[in-house]
């Protein structure tokens, strides 16, 4: 069962073409990745499923309702949450509250319900207060939730993320280059923190990664980009023997240059 | 002197700067005005304070980068910083003596002169006598800058209040001699112009001993106090919240007249900074224009209340609700267009719509309806079952009030889903949208809650007043409440009372100054700006922040020094 539906997606930047003619199904509670060298167009790929960015061409479906044309907020709403390349947590805000604005599109507080602190009002902080407690806990802050985001190590930063990321309830959650300036035995702690994010809430995983290596244990399904267009697409060893993404990523033989003229 | 030497010894280049500080300073006029008032009876008076405290300062700074090359130069800088401050300012006087600068700078008076050298009959004593000044200032900057910092903390804090004790002597002396007990305390402080000697020397003990035992002991209270049990702690907030009520209800009882009036001005800026404070304190939305909201405040109240006009004869309660409503309508309606703007461009935009609102209300087309350049008169006072609020006393119970409203209103929303939202939006605009927050509707929020406080303000200055006029509402006053707001703290509440109180409370005490009044403003901000950013009462969380990256930087500083004396 396909919980996402990319089809026959394009996206234009002036004559670049970033992403062209994109088909991907990403199935239900999978870990799928998306990889591809650098240019390939996974940023971008992102950008569209999060409605950062418009597509020109094609269409996203979450669930059968398609996503194209609405603003990023309304995504989140329908369930995609996600994390960015370069972190960008919310760095003047404590670890706590960053997690509760990643809340935000479930709580229904009102302005006069706050003005007046109506009893529906402060329950709802209680449990939003709590909930975010059990995440912080979840990504190993317990403990952390009163400093300041930007005064956290690296690897608690990428995890804070995540952590906001997940306080929205999504259904589906991409992860933009979660293990970038991670050492092996970091990205390797990442990677299966991230399989027991899956198991734990049930979750659909979209990764995108630039290292090879790092995804193969734990993706399903491997989607490889180049230049905006998908080449290659199967189970972890079958991309890995596919010679258009070896070609890809240890150098461009003639015969792509051939086809490109 | 080359170049060279100038960077490599902090004495005299810091020892330059200040005395062209100092040679300025008089100058202008400053010294000559302040001696006008003296701080302590016979010993010193307010230019000569002015004086002392920057040259000691200046020392005190030298003296800080003399010990960072090493710990014999500390009184070495210091001193010279003195003695160049000093140096500078003889040659000020001797230059005095021998031309006539008065075409140039006017307020060179060889009144000025006199007493820049102590008064001295003979011109080359009083020049000894200051350039040994300039030794001792150096030697108290080099001592300064050598005491641990508590006890460094203790000395200044008594020395500051003496000072402004003394400054501020028309203020306290009316109030203190008022009330029965503490007149005797009256006479025995202030006999004549300025503190008397005894009891400088005693207020500065007193304060001392206090500050003293509040920074030793301080830490082990606070902790007992964090020690108590939850309710305790309740009960303890309760008491403390209860006697600040107390003092503030009672206040304008124990201020008089003149007073009370400064503290209705001070009450409005509160809740006009309160106000502001939303928009760019919570959402981070540059708003130059908000004065706007202030004039439709108070034009909505004069047009439905003054019988001057003849459309409406409303009384002040019926008109407050709707002028509150019309200001909030303003807030939306300029946040509609300027959505998608941010940072400089926002802050022009708004600007505009600032300057737009007072050309409409100046103008001869709306003038049968707006009253243009003569304004509205005769706007009736509040009144609540018989009693009218028309003195200051009585008028600042009314901003009391919409201040405490105000402040309960922002204190909510901060700590809510929706004050999250717009630090949020402060922070990231991008991620905050992208975490399901509506930036159409929160920037909105925003607005229309910063305008509606703002359109409170502005009602309640209507009827203060008893009239509005179009040049009540120029661009000073919204860059007047944003000074609020950054030298209070941004985001924080206490901190706009304390910025206002600062800034808008003490000019309005020190009038007869006014000529350096903006002067002062500009380099109290500029000086803000470099020893303490957070402001003066910043957000509990802000201050940390600020704090630990100082502390990180020192941290990482000391890391690097081993390595690089390694290398």
């Amino acid at each position: 069962m396909a919980v996402i539906m990319i089809t026959n997606l394009t996206k234009q930047f002036g004559g670049l073409i970033a992403v062209e003619n994109l088909d991907i199904e990403v199935k239900e509670q999978s870990i799928h990745s998306i990889i591809g060298p650098n240019g390939a167009g996974k940023t971008t790929l992102f950008n569209c499923i999060t409605g950062f960015y418009r597509p020109e061409i094609g269409d996203i479906r979450l669930d059968d309702h398609s996503l194209v044309g609405l603003l990023p907020d309304q995504i989140v709403r329908h369930g995609i949450a996600r994390t960015y390349q370069n972190i960008r947590l919310f760095p003047d805000l404590t670890a706590m509250e960053n997690i509760l604005v990643g809340m935000h599109s479930h709580l229904r507080a009102g302005y006069f319900g706050i003005v007046l602190s109506l009893p529906a009002t402060r329950k709802e902080e209680k449990e939003a207060n709590e909930e975010a407690l059990r995440l912080l806990k979840f990504v190993n802050l317990a403990g952390k939730g009163d400093l300041l985001a930007k005064n956290l190590p690296y690897g608690d930063q990428r995890r804070l993320e995540i952590g906001r990321a997940l306080a929205s309830r999504p259904k589906v959650l991409c992860l933009d280059e979660p293990a970038a300036g991670m050492n092996p035995k970091e990205s390797q702690d990442l990677m299966d923190f991230i399989r027991h994010l899956r198991d734990a809430l049930g979750i659909t995983i979209l990764l995108i990664e630039h290292q090879m290596r790092v995804v193969m244990g734990i993706s399903e399904k491997v989607t490889v980009l180049d230049y905006g267009k998908k080449i290659a697409e199967g189970t972890p060893a079958e991309v890995q023997a596919n010679p258009l993404v070896i070609e890809a990523y240890l150098g461009r033989g003639s015969a792509t240059k051939a086809s490109a003229a | 002197m080359n170049p060279v030497a100038i960077q490599r010894f902090p004495g005299i280049r810091l020892g330059l700067i200040g005395g062209a500080i100092l040679v300025l300073l008089s100058l202008i006029g400053m010294v000559e005005a302040f001696n006008q008032r003296e701080i302590v009876s016979d010993v010193i008076s307010m230019g000569q304070t002015l004086l002392l405290f920057t040259a000691v300062f200046i020392a005190y700074l030298a003296a800080i980068r003399g010990r960072e090359r090493g710990q014999g130069q500390v009184f070495g800088a210091g001193i010279a910083a003195g003695l160049i401050m000093a140096g500078m300012l003889a040659l000020l006087v001797l230059l005095g003596h021998g031309v006539n600068m008065r075409q140039v700078f006017i307020n060179a008076s060889p009144a000025l002169f006199q007493a820049l050298i102590f008064q001295q009959e003979e011109l080359w004593a009083g020049i000894g006598l200051l350039l040994l000044a300039g030794t001792l200032t150096g030697l108290a900057g080099g001592l300064l800058c050598l005491l641990p910092d508590q006890l460094r903390h203790v000395l200044i804090g008594g020395l500051c209040s003496v000072a402004i004790v003394g400054l501020l002597q028309d203020m306290i002396a009316p109030v203190l001699s008022a009330w029965g007990p503490l007149a005797d305390l009256n006479d025995l402080l202030f006999p004549g112009n300025g503190l008397s000697v005894s009891g400088a020397i005693g207020l500065f003990i007193a304060v001392v001993v206090l500050t003293a035992f509040w920074s030793f002991k301080g830490q082990a209270v606070q902790t007992r106090i964090q020690a108590l049990p939850p309710k305790s702690r309740r009960g303890l907030n309760l008491a403390a919240v209860l006697v600040g009520v107390c003092v503030l209800l009672v206040l304008p009882q124990i201020l008089g007249l003149f007073l009370s009036e400064v503290m209705t001005i001070v009450g409005l800026y509160v809740l006009l900074g309160l106000g502001l404070n939303i928009v760019v304190g919570f959402a981070g939305l540059l708003d130059l224009g908000y004065v706007a909201f202030f004039a439709i405040g108070s034009y909505t109240m004069a047009i439905l209340t003054s019988p001057e006009l003849g459309f409406f004869d409303w009384n002040f309660w019926q008109a407050l609700p709707l002028a509150v409503f019309f200001g909030v309508l303003a807030g939306v309606f300029l946040g509609v267009p300027v959505l998608k703007m941010r940072g400089d461009y926002l802050a022009i935009a708004t600007l505009g719509f600032g300057e737009i609102i007072r050309i409409l209300v100046l103008s001869d087309f709306l003038r049968p309806w707006l009253g243009g350049a003569q304004g509205i008169g005769k706007i009736p006072k509040a009144q609540i079952a018989g009693f009218e609020f028309a003195t200051p006393p009585q008028i600042y119970y009314l901003i009391l009030a919409g201040c405490v409203l105000v402040g309960f209103i922002s204190w909510r929303l901060r700590d809510s889903r929706l004050g999250r939202a717009w630090m949020a939006v402060r922070e990231d605009e991008d991620v905050a949208q992208a975490m399901g927050i509506n930036l159409v509707a929160t920037k909105l929020l925003a607005f229309a809650t910063g305008a509606g406080f703002s359109a409170l303000s502005g009602a309640i200055f209507a009827t203060k007043l008893g009239s509005v006029y179009p040049h009540s509402f120029n661009v000073m006053i919204s860059i007047n409440i944003l000074c609020v707001i950054i030298v209070g703290g941004m985001g924080s509440m206490p901190g706009v009372a304390v910025g206002a109180l600062a800034l808008v409370g003490l000019p309005e005490l020190l009038r007869e100054f006014a000529d350096y009044r903006l002067l002062v403003y500009g380099a109290a901000l500029v000086a803000m700006m470099l020893l303490k950013p957070e402001g003066l009462w910043p957000e509990p969380t802000r201050q940390r922040e600020l704090h630990e990256t100082a502390n990180a930087a020192e941290a990482s500083r000391k890391a690097e020094e081993p390595a690089g004396s390694r290398s």
